[in-house]
């Protein structure tokens, strides 16, 4: 199979552009679908083509199969890349497109819906060797919750089946309190994704986020590259990532990495994953999900390794073999962390601004990329997500990263709407992050004293 | 809900930037949508005509197969009738006039690919 000559971006914001970088390096046309909220976008306009194709709510514009469908019909695009959010996850969407014709950049439908339901993908963790956290086989019925997860013991997590991004978690520490947070989990569950179905699992107390970029193409060939931490986040949202995990030294890499391979081929995975861990203080890894698409952090893994992943995904989906091989893509160099400034006013508890972006004075010079859609001007519409920018750093090592973050979030100028940029310094500040020994709880502490007692720490 | 208190509520909508609330409870479910049909019966700057733009991206048909539609330019329209069709996938999304008048301009041919709220015609109000 040949290469494409004109794909479709079913996305918006940065990662839309990003995309787009690399089909123009391709040789691709691209082009890019809007909503009427998006007209002055960037990603509109870095398009070799664009149509507008809807209203500026997502439902009826990025999230509206039909239309994007049409647009890709209409403009003669084989294939859609549908970057992360939106339609990247929906294996409805994933056959819609087959149906259709037209390729999908990502994995089969069949695939996304495995690995999307978290009980089923634990199945396939279990079956490929990979470790998983102790916890039920699959859904818990209501008359069996108090023995089940009496034998995983106490902390317990109920998990929604058909959950994502940390929605429908609920701990629990004793057996009174096991009724009614089950039941509370149940019908949260059935009516934010439509299914009620819970299961339970070992609830780590302090996990790092460890997470395992993989590919697998067609022929049967996987990579796995090295890990990411994600440990740094704020209620499930991560915050900064980066790669190669503090906490992980070269044996452990390649037993991750070996685990990623296995769950790939025990998938029958054709595409670019992400399998994420947790990962206890004595460093033994537990399987918690797989993200069946282009993750906001993949650039901490292309800088290290010196890949370009949306290419790999372009390749695989043409039929064509990866581009590297399984040990160059363990191979790595330096080190990279990614920090996401979001419109957000985090002396309101994180609460998103809009406006219009009145200075935009960005960071540059030796080991900065920046992935973004932000330009002096831009209005932002309300209907979509925060992110402003990715900041990606890269340097010889942790502790010039470190110092090369600080130095370009310094260099980062904005006005007119509320960055998250002083909580990056914050973090960098910090002795736990400096030191390496941060887990998913670290945000939450870092907080929790310092936000009401003194604001003004942030403006320094 | 009663009328009267979906009144208010809607009232009370139209003062809000909202775009859209549900409301549940007492084993009710209402959800209050501000249409999201593209912007219509605007006039155009130093002009007394009216868009009419497309409420989908598709293929735009004055009339679905086996239908006919005689509309042309200096046509009597009335408010809400419909001069075309634009066909996504296969829907027809109907082309309404906002207002009674004639059709000044047509802006597309049968066949041809629109966006979303694309002009297709401009329409003299009477």
């Amino acid at each position: 199979m040949s290469l494409f000559r004109k794909v479709l971006i079913a996305n918006r914001g940065e990662i839309a552009v990003r995309v787009m970088r690399t089909l123009r390096e391709m040789g691709i046309r691209s082009v890019a679908v809007y909503s009427e909220a998006d007209r002055a976008s960037m990603h509109v306009r870095e398009a070799d083509e664009a149509v507008c194709i809807g209203p500026g709510p997502s439902r009826e514009s990025y999230l509206n199969m039909q239309a994007v469908l049409a647009a890709a019909r209409l403009t003669g695009a084989e294939a859609v890349h549908p970057g992360y959010g939106f339609l990247s996850e929906n294996a409805e969407f994933s056959r819609a497109c087959a149906k259709a014709g037209i390729v999908f950049i990502g994995p089969s439908a069949d695939s996304i819906e495995q690995l999307g339901h978290k009980a089923m993908a634990r199945k396939i963790a279990v079956k490929g060797g990979v470790p998983v956290t102790p916890g039920t086989k699959g859904c818990v019925e209501k008359g069996a919750w108090v023995k089940e997860a009496a034998a995983i013991g106490y902390p317990v997590m109920i998990k929604a089946a058909a959950g994502g991004g940390g929605k429908g978690i609920r701990i629990v520490r004793e057996e009174s309190q096991l009724k009614h947070e089950a039941e509370m989990a149940s019908s949260e569950a059935q009516a934010a994704f439509g299914n009620g179905e819970i299961y339970f699992e070992k609830f780590i107390d302090c996990p790092r986020h460890v997470e395992v970029q993989f590919a697998r193409d067609s022929h049967g060939n996987a990579v796995a590259f090295p890990e990411r931490d994600c440990s740094v986040q704020r209620r499930h949202q991560k915050l900064i990532e980066e790669s190669p995990s503090p906490a992980v030294d070269k044996a452990l890499r390649a037993r991750l990495a070996e685990a990623a391979i296995k769950l790939a081929h025990t998938a029958q995975y054709v595409g670019v994953g992400t399998v994420e861990f947790l990962m206890d203080k004595d460093c033994n890894f537990y399987f918690m999900e797989v993200n069946t698409r282009l993750q906001v952090e993949h650039p901490v893994t292309e800088n290290i390794t010196r890949t370009d992943l949306v290419k790999e995904q372009i390749l695989i989906a043409a039929g064509e073999k990866i581009s590297i091989s399984p040990s160059r893509a363990l191979n790595f160099e330096g080190h990279s962390i990614e920090h996401r400034i979001n419109a957000e006013d985090f002396s309101r508890n994180f609460a998103p601004t809009v406006g219009r972006v009145e200075e935009w004075s960005v960071p540059g010079g030796p080991g900065v990329r920046l992935d973004t859609h932000i330009y002096q001007g831009y209005q932002l519409p309300i209907y979509y997500d925060s992110m402003l920018a990715k900041l990606i750093i890269w340097a010889p090592d942790r502790r010039q990263a470190i110092a090369r973050s600080r130095r370009a979030l310094g260099e980062f100028r904005v006005s007119g709407v509320s960055t998250t940029v002083d909580v990056h310094k914050l973090v960098l500040d910090h002795p736990d992050f400096v030191s390496g020994s941060v887990d998913t709880g670290f945000m939450a502490r870092m907080l929790e004293p310092k936000v009401p007692a003194e604001p003004a720490a942030a403006a320094k | 809900m009663d009328i009267k208190t979906l009144g208010k509520l809607t009232k009370w909508m139209e003062t809000t930037d909202l775009e859209e609330i549900t409301w549940k409870g007492n084993g009710e479910k209402i959800s209050l949508k501000i249409s999201n049909y593209p912007q219509q019966g605007q006039m155009l700057p130093g002009s007394s005509l009216v868009a009419v733009n497309s409420p989908s991206i598709g293929v735009f048909r004055f009339a679905p197969a086996g239908k006919s539609n005689l509309v042309k330019e200096g046509s009597p329209v009335k408010k809400g009738q419909e001069l075309g069709v634009v066909e996504v996938g296969k829907e027809y999304k109907p082309v309404l006039s906002p207002e009674n008048g004639s059709v000044k301009i047509m802006s597309v041919e049968d066949g041809k690919t629109v966006e979303y709220g694309q002009p297709l015609f401009f329409i003299e109000p009477r």
